[in-house]
This record gives C-alpha cells, sequence and structure tokens, in this order.
C-alpha cells in the first residue's frame, strides 16, 4: 500500500469538487482499498463520503425503495421490507463477501465498481433500477449505467446518492441464484436474476458478458422454460479465467435459469 | 495412566483466546525498520541492470540491496542435515531470474508504504530467455534452468526389488493407469516473517520457522559467523504444515539488511507473496502398472513418479524418494520397479508440505486399487484387506510393520458405516482410501531427539526441547508424556523451546517427527531424572528404589502407606535444591508407521458437476493417543486441506508467461466452514510402537493422504466416473458425465 | 491526523497516518497485536473486531475512519467462548483465533441460540487452516447451549 492524501468532504458539492480532480471516492472501502493494496489502482487522494449528510437512508414507499449512497449489503439484508418486496436483492446481498464485508460494503458502491459477477446487479437490472446521480437532472436506467467490465457513465466528478427502485406489482416472484465453486465467499461465475411479474419475466445474467446483460430473446420464450433457458445460455458472451471456462459459464447460464424460471412459474 | 490419554488444557492456549500469545510479526523493536521484496515480471531471464538509486533518494529509505551487493554463495534453501538436500542451487540473489514472482532486490525503509514505493523506483532490465513452464518441456529443452542434465534436480531414484516381469507375467490381471496431480499450496494462516537485529557482531532473529536450527546452522553458514553468534527466536506460529521448513531468501536478506542499516528490520510476507515467495506441494504425474492373481494378490508394481520441482529444488529430491518408496509398501508386493524424477521448470518453488510425496503417490495407488477392484468383481475394502501391509513386511525405511494397524482401521470403518453401503439415492456414493505414513525423518536424514528435563527446587519439572510449536499441541503431549513418566502432574511440567541458545539441537517440527521422536527423547530423559529422584527417595524412605512409585507428585512405598512428596524430596531445607536432578537424552534414528483409512460419502450435483462431500468416517491407528483433542484436531484439519486438494485447490501459472493467476484468497479456493461435511473420527490403539513414548506413533500427516483417493473413489461410487487427477473440477465432472 | 475513540471500554487519543488501516493502528499505534493480519485485504477475517456494535474486517476500514466510534477487540472481552475454545480443541495454531471468536461473540450477541447452520454461515468469512472447523462450531454451540 502506498501512501495518500485523505479529505473528508461534508458536502456533495465539496465531493465532486474533488472527484473532479481525480479523488477517489471512499464508502465502504471493500473494493477500493483492496485494489489499492493488491497494485490494481494507483489512488494518490482519496475522498471519505460517510460525512456528506443524506446519504445514509434506506426507505421504502410509494415511489418503491430508495438506497441512498451509504445503506450497506448487511442493512440491505435484514430488512424484513427487502426481504418481502425484493427477495432477489436481499439474497444477492446476503451471498456478498462475509459480514464482516457486508457491514460496510455499499450497495451503490458494488455498483460503481460494475464489476460484471457483481452480486448486487442482477437482481436490480431485473427489478429496472435507476441510478441517481448528483450532478445530473435525470436519473439513468440501471441497465444503462454500465459501459463495461469496471466501467460506468460517470464522469469526473459525478457522484451516485441513490438507487431507486419500482415498487413490485401484486403477485410478484423474484429470485437470485448465483453460481460459484463454495458456499460462501465466492465472485459469481455466473448470477441469474429473475422477476416475474403478471407481464412477464426479467431475467438478467451476470459474469457471462461485459456487463450485466438482460436476456430479452430468453424473456420472450418464457413460459417454454426449456427454450428459454436455451436461449439465455446463446445471448450470453462468456470469457474464459481462472475461475471458469466460457463453455462451463454458459452451460450454467442454461442450468441456472432453469432452475430460476421455475422457482417464479 | 494419569495424565497420558486426556485431553488436558494446552498451556499455549490461553494466550490464544486471549490475544497475549505472541507471534513473530507481533515484535516491535524501537527503531525497527520495514523490508519489501520486488519481485521479478519475467519466468526466465538475466538480470542486464538493476539501478537502484532513485529508489535511495526517497526520504524514509534506508537500504537496499540487489545480487551485486549481497554475498554470492549457494545454499540448500532447505538446509536439512545433508542427508535430505541434494539441491545445492539457491543463492540470497541471483544474477538470473527462475520464475515470475522470484525477489531481485530488498528495499529497508521506515515504513511499510515508503518501502511499497520505494520498489517502483527500483529499476530492473531483463533479458528473457526461454521459460520452460511444464515438466515436458524442461526435459526435452537444451535450455537449462540450472546447471543439471536435462533440467534434473538430482539423478532419479530407482527402487528395485523382485523381478516385476516375472510377476507381470503371472498375473491374471494387468492394469495401467497414468494419474495427474495439481498444485495445492499449504496457505497457513500466517504469512512467513521475520525480525533481524545485531548487537555487535551477534545477530538474533525471531521468525515464524519450523526449524530454528537449520535456520541457525545455514544463516551462520552463509554469512559466515560462528555457531554461537547466532540466536533463533520461535515465539507462537500460525500454521506451516511443512512449509515453513525452508529458508525463503527472506532470512539473509533480513540479517543483511538490519547489519548495513545498523537498525532492526521486519520483513513480513503479504498473502501474494506467500504464494509467490513461498512453497506449494510438487504438482506431477504418476504412471502405475501393476499385476493381480484373479483372487486379487499383487504380483507386480511398477511405476514412474515424475514430480514438478518449480525453479529450485528446495524439498524436491527428498519429496520424490519419499513420494517413490512409499510405494514399496501399504499394499505388499514382492515384485517392484519404481522410479522417481523431479525436474526443474520456471514456476514458483515446489517444497515440503504435510504428507511429502506420498499425497502424490498413493492417490495413484489407492485410486487403481479400487480399479482393479472392479475389474477383479472383487469389493475395493475386500481387496485392500488383502493385500494390506501387515506386521513383519518391510516398510520404505527398511523396519519391519509393527502390528495390523491398516487391517484395522479398514474392518473397523467398514463396520461403523455399514460397508458395502446400499445405494439409496442417485448421484451419492461411498468411497474409501487408505494410507500409511511414517513418524521421523528417517531415513531421509540421519536424524534425533534430543531432550533435557530438570526439577525446580518446588518439584515441578522443564523439559527442554528443541522441536518447534507449529500449533498442534505438541508442546503439551510432550508434557503429558514427561508428566506420566515421572509420575507428576501435568501442571507441574512446563515446556521451554523455540530458543536455540538454550534448549537442545533438533530437526524441527516436521516429517511427524515431534511426538514420536521428540516425545521418546522427552520420555527417556524423563525416566533418568525419575531414577535419580527415587535413588534419592530410596534413603530418605528406607526401601529400595525398586519398591518405589511416583505419582501426581507423591511418591510411595509400594504395599505401605510411607510417602514423600517429591517437592519435600528436592528442597528439604526451603526453597534450596538438595541437589540438581537433571537428564538429558537422545533417541537415535528408527521410524514407526501410523495407519489411516478414510470412508467419505459424497453427492454430485449431475448438473452443475459439483461435488459436495457429505461425511467423513476417519480411522486412524496411533499405537497410542497422548492428547485426544489435539490427534483428533490434526485428522479434521488434514481432512479440510484433502478436501482442497482434491475438489477446490489449485495454485495456477499462466502456461504462457508464468505469471501466477490466483496467489490469493480470492481465486485460491479452500473449503470454509459451509463447505466442511461432519467429520466422525474414531482412533485406534492397535498397533503401538516399542520405539514410540508409551507406544505412540505421529498423526500430522497421514489425514491429508487418505482423504483425496476416499473422495475419488466415492466420487465413482455416486456417478460411475472414474477419476485420475486432482482437483477434480465440476467442468471435468460434466465432460466425465457426457462421454460416460 | 489526530483521533479520538474507545478501545475496550478506555478513551484513546492516538497520533495516526491517514493511510493506515484500523488493524495498524490497533496493532501499532494502540499496542494491542491479539487481532491479526492474515490477508490485508478482507477475505480471511483474522483481523475482526467489533466496531460500534457490527463486526467487520480491520483491515479494511482506515483508521481515521473509527474517530469516535467504540472498537472492541479480542483484548478487551472475556467470554465464555475463549474457554470453550480451549477446552474443546477450537483453537490449534491460534492464528484465526481472536478473528474467530469475534465474529462468533457478535453472531451470540445477536442470536443467542443459533442453529449449526447459522453458527456457519456467520463464520463463513472466517477462514482457519488447521481446525477444519468442527471443533470451532462445536465450541460455538456449546456456549450458545447454556
Amino acid at each position: 500500500m502506498k501512501r495518500f492524501e485523505y479529505f473528508e468532504p461534508a458536502t456533495l458539492e465539496e465531493a465532486a469538487a474533488l472527484l473532479a480532480q481525480g479523488a477517489q471516492a471512499l464508502a465502504g472501502g471493500t473494493d477500493l482499498l483492496v485494489e489499492m493494496r493488491e497494485h490494481l489502482r494507483a489512488v494518490a487522494r482519496v475522498a471519505n463520503i460517510k460525512k456528506i449528510p443524506g446519504l445514509a437512508a434506506l426507505t421504502y414507499g410509494s415511489e418503491g425503495l430508495r438506497i441512498g449512497a451509504l445503506v450497506t449489503a448487511r442493512e440491505i439484508e435484514l430488512s424484513e421490507i427487502i426481504l418481502q418486496h425484493y427477495g432477489s436483492l436481499a439474497q444477492s446481498a446476503r451471498e456478498l463477501g462475509s459480514i464482516q464485508v457486508r457491514n460496510r460494503a455499499t450497495i451503490v458502491g458494488n455498483l460503481c465498481r460494475a464489476s460484471p459477477s457483481a452480486d448486487t446487479i442482477p437482481p436490480l437490472v431485473a427489478d429496472g433500477a435507476r441510478v441517481e446521480i448528483h450532478g445530473r437532472a435525470r436519473p439513468v436506467p440501471l441497465e444503462d449505467f454500465f459501459t463495461g467490465p469496471g466501467k460506468t457513465v460517470l464522469k469526473a466528478g459525478e457522484l451516485v446518492t441513490a438507487i431507486v427502485v419500482p415498487p413490485p406489482a401484486a403477485g410478484t416472484k423474484k429470485v437470485y441464484i448465483k453460481h460459484g465453486r463454495r458456499k460462501a465467499m465466492e465472485l459469481a461465475t455466473v448470477g441469474v436474476a429473475v422477476t416475474r411479474t403478471p407481464g412477464g419475466v426479467r431475467i438478467a445474467l451476470g459474469a457471462v458478458a461485459p456487463t450485466v446483460i438482460r436476456a430479452r430473446a430468453a424473456e420472450k420464450l418464457f413460459p417454454d422454460i426449456e427454450k428459454a433457458a436455451a436461449a439465455a445460455a446463446a445471448e450470453c458472451a462468456p470469457i474464459s479465467n481462472v475461475r471458469a471456462s466460457a463453455d462451463y459459464r454458459r452451460q450454467m447460464v442454461r442450468v441456472l435459469t432453469r432452475r430460476a424460471l421455475e422457482r417464479v412459474r | 495412566m494419569s495424565v497420558v490419554g486426556k485431553s488436558v488444557r494446552r498451556p499455549d492456549v490461553p494466550g490464544k483466546v486471549t490475544g497475549a500469545a505472541r507471534y513473530a510479526g507481533d515484535l516491535a523493536l524501537p527503531g525497527m525498520l520495514h523490508a519489501k521484496l520486488k519481485r521479478s515480471t519475467v519466468a526466465h531471464a538475466l538480470i542486464r541492470r538493476i539501478d537502484f538509486s532513485r529508489a535511495m533518494k526517497l526520504a524514509g529509505v534506508k537500504a537496499v540491496l540487489t545480487h551485486e551487493s549481497v554475498p554470492r554463495v549457494l545454499h540448500y534453501g532447505s538446509p536439512h542435515p545433508r542427508s535430505a538436500s541434494l539441491a545445492c542451487d539457491q543463492y540470497i540473489l541471483d544474477r538470473k531470474v527462475r520464475y515470475w514472482g522470484e525477489a531481485v532486490a530488498a528495499v529497508a525503509a521506515e515504513s511499510e508504504e515508503i518501502a511499497d514505493e520505494a520498489l517502483d523506483l527500483i529499476e530492473v532490465e531483463y533479458e528473457e530467455l526461454p521459460a520452460l513452464l511444464t515438466v515436458e518441456n524442461a526435459l526435452a529443452s537444451s535450455v537449462l534452468i540450472h546447471d543439471t542434465k536435462n533440467n534434473l534436480v538430482t539423478d532419479p531414484v530407482r527402487v528395485k526389488r523382485g523381478d516385476v516381469d516375472k510377476g507381470f507375467a503371472e498375473a491374471d490381471l494387468v492394469i495401467e493407469g497414468t494419474y495427474e496431480m495439481g498444485r495445492p499450496t499449504p496457505a497457513y494462516m500466517e504469512p512467513n516473517v521475520c525480525v533481524a537485529q545485531w548487537q555487535e557482531d551477534r545477530l538474533t532473529m525471531w521468525i515464524s520457522t519450523q526449524t530454528p536450527f537449520m535456520v541457525r546452522g545455514i544463516l551462520a553458514e552463509v554469512l559466515g559467523l560462528p555457531l554461537a553468534k547466532v540466536r533463533v527466536l520461535v515465539d507462537h506460529m500460525g500454521g506451516g504444515f511443512g512449509a515453513k521448513q525452508d529458508l525463503f531468501q527472506t532470512e539473509f536478506l533480513c540479517a543483511l539488511l538490519a547489519k548495513q542499516t545498523r537498525r532492526p528490520v521486519r520483513l513480513e510476507f503479504t498473502r501474494k507473496e506467500t504464494f509467490l515467495g513461498g512453497r506449494s506441494r510438487h504438482p506431477g504425474k504418476v504412471w502405475l502398472k501393476q499385476g493381480f492373481r484373479k483372487d486379487g494378490t499383487l504380483t507386480a508394481r511398477q511405476a514412474r513418479v515424475t514430480l514438478n520441482s518449480g525453479a529450485y529444488g528446495s524439498h524436491g529430491p527428498g519429496v520424490t524418494a519419499v513420494g517413490t518408496a512409499a510405494l514399496t509398501s501399504l499394499y505388499r508386493c514382492d515384485n517392484l520397479m519404481l522410479e522417481g524424477k523431479c525436474v526443474y521448470t520456471n514456476t514458483p518453488i515446489a517444497g515440503a508440505y504435510r504428507g511429502y510425496g506420498v499425497v502424490q503417490t498413493y492417490y495413484a495407488l489407492d485410486i487403481q486399487m479400487d480399479e482393479a477392484a472392479e475389474r477383479l468383481g472383487m469389493d475395493p475394502c475386500a481387496l485392500k484387506l488383502q493385500n494390506a501391509v501387515r506386521e513383519g513386511d518391510i516398510a520404505p525405511s527398511n523396519h519391519a510393520v509393527v502390528g495390523h494397524g491398516l487391517e484395522d482401521c479398514i474392518r473397523r470403518g467398514m463396520q461403523e458405516v455399514n460397508w458395502p453401503v446400499k445405494k439409496k439415492t442417485k448421484n451419492r456414493g461411498w468411497g474409501m482410501g487408505c494410507e500409511m505414513h511414517g513418524s521421523s525423518a528417517y531415513p531421509g536424514i540421519k536424524e534425533q531427539g534430543n531432550a533435557t528435563v530438570r526439577l525446580n527446587e518446588d518439584g515441578s519439572a522443564q523439559l527442554f526441547t528443541g522441536t518447534t510449536g507449529l500449533g498442534t499441541g505438541a508442546h503439551t503431549a510432550l508434557a503429558q508424556i514427561v508428566a506420566e513418566e515421572l509420575g507428576l502432574r501435568f501442571e507441574d511440567v512446563s515446556v521451554v523451546h523455540g530458543d536455540t541458545d538454550v534448549v537442545p539441537w533438533d530437526i524441527g517440527a516436521f516429517a511427524s517427527h515431534t511426538t514420536y521422536m521428540g516425545g521418546r527423547a522427552a520420555q527417556m530423559a524423563a525416566a533418568e531424572v525419575k531414577k535419580q529422584l527415587l535413588e534419592r527417595a530410596a534413603d530418605a524412605l528406607e526401601a529400595s528404589a525398586a519398591d518405589l512409585d511416583v505419582s501426581l507428585g507423591m511418591i510411595r512405598v509400594k504395599g505401605s502407606d510411607k510417602s514423600l512428596a517429591v517437592k519435600a524430596l528436592v528442597s528439604p531445607t526451603r526453597g534450596v535444591p538438595s541437589k540438581q536432578f537433571v537428564a538429558s537424552a537422545t533417541y537415535t534414528p528408527t521410524k514407526s508407521y501410523s495407519f489411516a483409512a478414510h470412508f467419505v460419502e459424497v453427492q454430485v450435483d449431475t448438473e452443475t458437476g459439483q461435488i459436495d462431500v457429505l461425511q467423513v468416517v476417519p480411522v486412524h491407528e496411533l499405537g497410542k493417543v497422548i492428547h485426544p483433542v489435539a490427534a483428533a484436531g490434526q485428522i479434521e484439519g488434514g481432512i479440510q486441506q484433502g478436501i482442497g486438494h482434491t475438489l477446490t485447490e489449485d495454485y495456477v501459472i499462466d502456461p504462457v508467461t508464468g505469471r501466477s493467476l490466483n496467489a490469493g484468497f480470492v481465486d485460491y479456493k479452500m473449503p470454509l466452514s459451509l463447505d466442511m461435511p461432519p467429520i466422525r473420527t474414531i482412533l485406534l490403539e492397535t498397533a503401538p510402537d516399542p520405539g514410540g513414548p508409551f507406544g505412540a506413533k505421529g498423526v500430522g500427516e497421514d489425514p491429508i493422504i487418505a482423504i483425496g483417493p476416499a473422495i475419488a473413489n466415492a466420487v465413482y461410487a455416486a456417478i460411475g466416473v472414474r477419476f485420475r487427477h486432482y482437483p477434480i473440477t465440476p467442468e471435468q465432472v460434466l465432460e466425465g458425465l457426457k462421454s460416460r | 491526523m489526530k483521533i479520538s475513540l474507545g478501545v475496550n471500554g478506555e478513551k484513546r487519543e492516538l497520533e495516526i497516518e491517514p493511510y493506515r488501516s484500523l488493524l495498524d493502528v490497533l496493532r501499532n499505534d494502540a499496542g494491542l497485536t491479539g487481532t491479526k493480519k492474515g490477508c490485508d485485504v478482507g477475505d480471511c477475517g483474522a483481523c475482526t473486531v467489533i466496531v460500534d456494535g457490527k463486526p467487520l474486517n480491520s483491515c479494511l476500514m482506515l483508521g481515521v475512519e473509527a474517530q469516535g466510534c467504540e472498537v472492541v477487540t479480542i483484548e478487551g472481552i472475556r467470554h465464555p467462548l475463549q474457554e470453550k475454545f480451549m477446552d474443546l480443541g477450537g483453537a490449534q495454531c491460534g492464528f484465526c483465533t481472536p478473528g474467530m471468536i469475534m465474529m462468533a461473540k457478535a453472531l451470540l450477541d445477536e442470536k443467542p441460540h443459533p442453529t449449526e447452520e447459522e453458527v456457519r454461515f456467520a463464520i463463513a468469512g472466517n477462514i482457519c487452516r488447521c481446525t477444519g472447523y468442527t471443533r470451532i462450531v462445536e465450541a460455538i454451540l456449546h456456549v450458545s447451549r447454556r
């Protein structure tokens, strides 16, 4: 780890100014500090955004769910409301790292890190979430937020302040299935999130493309589960790495999509 | 017995549960500097130029060492008495780099951060050489990693017995196969660390090592110091599993940086460096061919073992020799032709790791036994029982086997799980794997156990032992042995260890040596002290020494109520000992074998290919169990590592660049709490060894050997797919199912 | 930078570098070496401490972020878990033990009577390489059954 300069901006404006000058935002630290220690990122200036008021709220109302930038994965995991109305998000939070990590890691941080295998992204994409950004008048649909592995639409100086997720229609079922080599402490080799509404199904796939993707062809084939699962496997573009081969990932997309669809049938 | 056989509270554990226990990395000395290593980013190259002038200009940097500024002395890396280590192939820092990640420079600075920043300011120009990343390439290439023929670390090991051609000719079934082993690594929780401090011309080193006397010896030799000027101190250790026996370049560098800066220096590996700079298990291949009569009797065994040493020899010769020699036994066979080779490649160094070559060779052997059983139409347990090594057979060490431990384990396990277990559920199955392993490093090392026992003036005893405390509870066992032999309460025996200035010489804690060799020496020394005690007591009690008994601190005349407390005998005048009751003992090379049979149930998800271990019933024969909880703990921990080896652990090296791809816990996957199955440990004492303390034998390495083949055999029972390698990945399971 | 925080019930004022982790601050500046560094990147749990009632990896928190917090380390507790770990073989080399006990204590504080599954789930982020977890889980369940 190398030395860096440390700032504690008191307002969003101060934070934005620091970020515009190249500082990195520090929320949970469970990605940023790791990348700095592993020498994956050289960071000279760190801006701790936890002193900024108004970013820590987790609320649910008629507009749906609002997750402030500083809400942790552990809060999501333990929230009764989320378990009831956003079950796939709760499940994904539950499988993120360990309890120790979840007590610090923020959902917004998980999104901004934009790893294609991030756990909380597929459920939020399947739920039609939107991202509110300080510096922009209109929120960005989460599906359009990512531009590549580790890359988002955020420009220098921009900071995500909240995620908003629409309220579920009556009778909605949500599932998140993660594939890993072990039962915990895994980066997903494949992640499948399905949100089933009276109107149809939304399927989001993680870890099998440069960003999380919607399996739109598969969605159209539902309720033919076998066909939908096969289509999902064809729609993804996985890579081979030390965790799994592209071929295996493709096979798992098929298996897990099928299992997820069976649970929401 | 009053002390041996009981799970007494280990004296080292209270400090561990309160945080008071000190490990080498906890030590902070005034003025201490922090050292870091710059590591190569090429797999095979000459260092054309190395320039650290910019690093020296960074405020806070105190010294930088490169190959140009350290003594150019060849050493063994694994510094055992020469009988075991035959590869004298390491320099402290060399002008040639032989694997991606090898250290090329060392920096000492006021803080870790400054040292880290300094590494970027050291410029290295490499002239790349062709990298030999596989054993096949290395054997065939004209490029040499060291100056050895065909890139072999040493001459191949050859073992011949009887006449294999005749044996195969007599066989009704001849079966052969090639078995392949990946690269697991020990991943102890405490990263390697050492602290060096000089006082005048005397060097003191605090270090997490299993072999303090070896460290002292090699440091003295390479740095040109007399032994008396080097003191090595080992406090608590956070695990080693065999892999903390070597010198890692770090000890020399730490000492030299401390000398140059005239300040204490600490060098601690990052987790990543425990992979890059540590020691993993030897990957390799075993080609195995065996002949059987139709009644199941073995008639011949031929094998070629080829192990990948990585860039340096380390324990390669020893591991190859022990792994190959192990194939002379376990399942008895009169006609043997075995060959073992160890090959250099430009990959991270393989070294000693729990099981020491036998994990590899018995994986092949035990799986092939199951294969043969199927072809012969026999139950695998029946076939293994039929051929199981038994009393009088010559073990790999050339000693005769004592008792029928292997048969006892197999039979007991069969009983426990109701073997053959009826298959109730699809894709579920039971399998069994066996092993035997020796206690002590003999005959590879002409080793010895040493101990000194001394009574304090209050009648308590101190045991001075050179064995190291890895964390297994071995020192508690030694104290129990001394207490039992001397007739004291356990609480009245303490163990002094970890200071080469004070304790007797020892090879260190490895090769399952501690309980057997260290324990026997402790028992012998205690027996001698007891003799001195009873001679003196005979006078005081007006009886003959032969009529006296000592138990729980009281000396009694047999058949009478005359007694005398040990304390009173030792100092009849308060606080002044009547004489020094002290004795030393040396226990010279011998060997005993422990046995195990593991019974495992697995379930396979045939859609994802994932293998779940549902339960393990390990049956171990140990001669005499000194501390039941500690023994079971060794077994359960060994099983965790073995499950990892077999299913999920592999330290992967990029086949093109030689780069490490998963040098961390994210992608080097060890079984965690949710992955571990219930384990029902069974300990047997049916074959005590007269050479061991109270008949006790070692246990540290056995569990990691038996579990692997047990899992592979269980997978076959579950889904009918035979795997002859580890780790068995889900992708390979799916492929196997497709071609079934 | 100067920080002021509670450590094991005591108010501490420390002068620290902002780029140091809470783990390094505890070990080097506060003199509490009981908490261990196993990986420094949040993968192993050896550095687990409890901050404002929540167990977390102290390697992934900067010391400056603990300003005004209540931090509890292994040195600050006296808990039946420690006794049970001693008696039932829950500790061998001991390096994972402080973090493991802190995580187990946090679990029992929240859930005094967990099932075995819940225990294993809670310590899923604590790596032990010596015990195979069997006796750790046993020790925690033993305490929970009181």
